[in-house]
């Protein structure tokens, strides 16, 4: 038994959130929930999603990207344009209206047509992830100096965006969209909400299912291999870029995947979904769960939104982001396998250290009465 | 092509770093499938050595050649890095570098012949076949009962052993080790000296190392390089008996 959760511990833990999300529309439907709440719950699912790859990224591969909001962002524009043209019928846009324009721009055609849009929501994250992975990588770029470039090319990126705003409606964004499956606000539209929240459910699983594969087989030793000792990889005779760039992309497409799931709940999109401290926010959520095991990933993405959400309503919102700051430093010093690692590495130590001391006193004190 | 008892000819190398003749007309030969040690005091151009037959470094003068069982000979020097080390000649480096967070079976599996595309490494397994080899060399190293435990918690001398082992599974011909001994107690010195009489069957060995007890174990032909130049070789007792190397080496406290 206790073999088993060692071994399939976070496939028995995934298991359970899974479960766990799967009957809350159904506590919605008894009364025992309200709509909102089951809302959160399908944005922390598209979070989750977006921890997974950024896991695989750096808590296995070691590459801290401080730019996964772009790639996020860039899924949930792809799906947020699809969603607008569907309810503005295909034509042009208020704010193209605005901005001067008169037909619908090129860039926009794809997104008429649904399949078209879904294949443009991974085409487009991996294209651009692709370009800038191979030469980042290709020239050997690595710690620090890449974090700080992933950050810059989202700063830029978000520049961009606000400067196309004929295209992308600058600061404001694409709002007043409907979910994939129609409009999921109210009562009535009871049972598309609940379609949209399994079919995240599900892309979560696969993702989980897609991670968890990867990194069992040959594949992701190499990544754990690339993170602890790149030159003796190098030696080994693997062409360590390649694989840092594959790794790159697959996260990113996995963060466009969860950025599209995210638009569907979250009816809207805006650059600062794109911003640097957005794709902190991500990076925490891996670190504070747990790095290198995926299923640190969800547990923190989850964990740390739920209490966001319930936390900075009322007296504590002024003071949120300074404890969740608090909570990082804190993780990083003392807890650097997050809560997975505490559980999993830490307690077992401290509860064997804490049996032979007190074995210890024990027998001390047996040889005191002795005496 | 003529069959060859060499496996490495050093032909008249001579490295010059700024004015500085680190190595001056170096020439000896490798025999195939014996234990080669190069010894000598500290700057006798020993690493240097290596260096160069590895391509790390580019001599000024001279020329390496490799031999090869049963394939054309090759001229070492000149050729890349990586191209050398497919050709069959692995190198350990003085720290040890192994993967420490991955288990000593996946360290071997990683360094496995072959399979090295991103593809391979998902849908890839090593076969029976390899498997076998991988128990094999860990059986010779004495890691087998070690085979499911993380690299990083072994011993430093394990983690010496477990590198030799990743060396031995992509079976070179060659394998060149930097002082494997290093900050190993007498036992664990001892056992690597065995292991690698037992691993000399399959490859040349090419040792530096100071540990003189560690010489006189395992040594088949000895070199003693002083102050860049050779200043003899032969077996171990000749060395041994040799006033020069006395005087030179042994002498200023090389005896331990």
């Amino acid at each position: 038994m206790n073999k088993l959760i060692k071994k399939q511990g976070s496939n028995i833990c995934f298991g359970v959130i899974a479960v766990v999300l799967a009957v809350m529309p159904l506590l919605y439907s008894a009364g025992l929930m309200n709509s909102s709440t089951v809302l959160f719950l399908g944005k922390c699912t598209a979070f989750a999603i977006a921890a997974m790859g950024i896991d695989l990224i750096w808590g296995y591969t070691g590459i801290l990207s401080l730019g996964h909001g772009l790639y996020f962002a860039l899924g949930g524009y792809a799906m947020a344009m699809y969603l607008k043209l569907q309810s503005t019928g295909g034509k042009i846009t208020d704010f193209m209206h605005t901005g001067g324009l008169t037909e619908l721009p090129l860039a926009w055609k794809p997104f008429l047509n649904l399949p078209l849009s879904l294949i443009m929501v991974i085409v487009v994250p991996a294209a651009v992830s692709g370009v800038i992975g191979y030469f980042i990588f290709k020239s050997r770029v690595k710690g620090v100096y890449f974090s700080i470039i992933s950050q810059a090319l989202t700063w830029a990126a978000y520049s961009i965006f606000i400067a196309l705003s004929p295209y992308t409606n600058g600061n404001v964004g694409i709002t007043e969209i409907k979910s994939i499956f129609g409009s999921i606000k109210g009562e009535s539209n009871k049972s598309r909400m609940f379609l949209l929240f399994y079919v995240a459910l599900a892309v979560m699983i696969g993702v989980y299912a897609l991670c968890k594969f990867l990194v069992g087989r040959k594949f992701g030793k190499l990544l754990i291999a690339i993170r602890d000792g790149e030159n003796r990889t190098y030696f080994s005779g693997y062409k360590v870029s390649s694989y840092k760039t594959f790794v790159y992309v697959l996260s990113a497409v996995i963060a466009a995947v969860a950025g599209a799931v995210f638009v569907n709940f979250n009816g809207s999109i805006t650059p600062s979904q794109m911003t640097i401290s957005y794709s902190i926010t991500m990076v925490i959520w891996v670190a504070i769960g747990g790095r290198g095991t995926i299923i640190g990933a969800v547990i923190g993405a989850f964990l740390i939104n739920l209490c966001e959400y319930n936390l900075s309503s009322g007296a504590m919102v002024e003071i949120w982001q300074y404890i969740i700051g608090a909570v990082f430093c804190i993780t990083i010093l003392f807890f650097k396998g997050g809560i997975v690692g505490f559980v999993k590495d830490q307690l077992p130590e401290m509860i064997a250290s804490r049996k032979n001391k007190k074995a210890k006193t024990e027998k001390a004190s047996a040889e005191k009465v002795k005496a | 092509m003529t069959s060859n008892e060499n496996v490495l000819e050093i032909k008249n190398i001579s490295v010059c770093f700024d004015g500085f003749y680190a190595l001056t007309d170096v020439r000896t030969n490798v025999k195939r499938h014996t234990i080669h040690f190069f010894i000598g005091p500290n700057g006798a151009g020993k690493t240097t050595l290596l260096d160069i037959i590895c391509a790390k470094t580019k001599p000024t003068a001279g020329n390496i050649m490799y031999y090869p069982e049963g394939r054309e000979p090759m001229r070492l020097t000149g050729m890349k890095e990586y191209k050398i080390v497919r050709e069959g000649i692995g190198r350990k480096f003085q720290v040890p570098s192994v993967f420490v967070n991955l288990t000593v079976l996946d360290n071997m599996i990683l360094s496995l012949k072959g399979h090295k595309g991103i593809m391979d490494s998902i849908f890839g397994k090593p076969s029976e076949e390899e498997l076998k080899s991988i128990d094999e060399v860990l059986e010779k190293v004495g890691l087998l009962d070690k085979k499911d435990v993380r690299a990083g918690s072994l011993a430093h001398g394990q983690k010496q052993w477990l590198e030799i082992g990743m060396q031995l599974v992509q079976k070179p011909e060659i394998i060149m080790l930097d002082e494997p001994a290093a900050g190993m107690g007498k036992p664990e010195t001892f056992r690597t000296g065995e292991i690698l009489k037992k691993i000399k069957d399959e490859c040349t060995v090419i040792v530096i190392e100071h540990d003189m007890d560690f010489v006189k174990q395992a040594a088949d032909t000895v070199t003693v390089l002083h102050e860049g130049k050779i200043l003899m070789e032969g077996d171990i007792n000749d060395v041994l008996a040799d006033k020069t190397v006395q005087s030179v080496y042994l002498g200023r406290g090389g005896e331990k």
